[in-house]
């Protein structure tokens, strides 16, 4: 039986599913802990803790940085000609990305509106 | 037979790393149901659970639900297991949080 086509042009990029599939969790677990974490430091900055809610905030760049770099690999690779195979979880794991980083700039705006109210 | 619940922002990625504790627990020969949710459907899933376990996404709503749910084992899935999908680490916290 011949394959179907769209598996013919579905060649993976890193070597095997299981590769990109470790990438994808990479990024969405570092991402999404980073998320939760900006999320924790408004919660610590409305209960008053604004000391707390900004090592919060510096723990969970660190963390956010993670993830990030599983991203930029896939990047570099792309940009080296090695095309990625999109799939649902490589998307989920971008949405993840990019909700944590809007999540980051949003919690320092928050925390200072926090200490701003607390005054 | 246990019923673990795991919590994700979609129940998608925590899907896969289901299938990985499956993959354990049989090893194990440890009888349980381990099902991935949405943070939508928890109010329905709780009341039935042994063991709730949020994915590092959702891991902000813990002290709520804690609250919400004073009787149930609610705990969070540890970044790097989650990340490596080390389904037999996850089972080895459930197993000790269930207390067996």
């Amino acid at each position: 039986m011949v394959p179907a086509l769209w598996k013919l042009s579905r060649k993976p990029s890193v070597n095997n599913m299981e590769g990109m599939e470790m990438i994808c969790f990479s990024i969405i677990s570092a991402c999404g802990t980073a998320r939760s974490m900006y999320i924790e430091a408004i919660q610590e900055a409305k209960l008053g803790d604004i000391e707390a809610a900004r090592t919060m905030i510096k723990e969970a760049q660190q963390v956010f940085v993670e993830g990030h770099h599983a991203h930029a690999e896939l990047i570099m690779k792309e940009a080296n000609g090695e095309k990625t195979e999109i799939g649902l979880l490589l998307i989920h794991a971008e949405d993840q990305l990019m909700s944590a980083e809007a999540f980051g700039i949003l919690s320092e705006e928050f925390v200072d509106m926090y200490e701003r109210f607390g005054k | 037979m246990k019923n673990i619940v795991l919590i994700c922002a979609a129940g998608m990625s925590t899907s896969l790393l289901v299938t990985k504790m499956q993959k354990a627990a049989v090893e194990m020969n440890y009888e349980c149901k381990i099902a991935a949710y949405a943070l939508a459907e928890v109010a329905n899933v709780i009341p039935t659970a042994d063991i709730v376990l949020l994915g590092p996404q959702v891991r902000f709503n813990l002290a709520k639900l804690r609250i919400a749910y004073p009787n149930k084992i609610i705990d969070t899935i540890e970044m790097r297991m989650y990340g490596t999908m080390n389904g037999a680490g996850v089972m080895e916290v459930v197993k000790k949080a269930i207390g067996e």
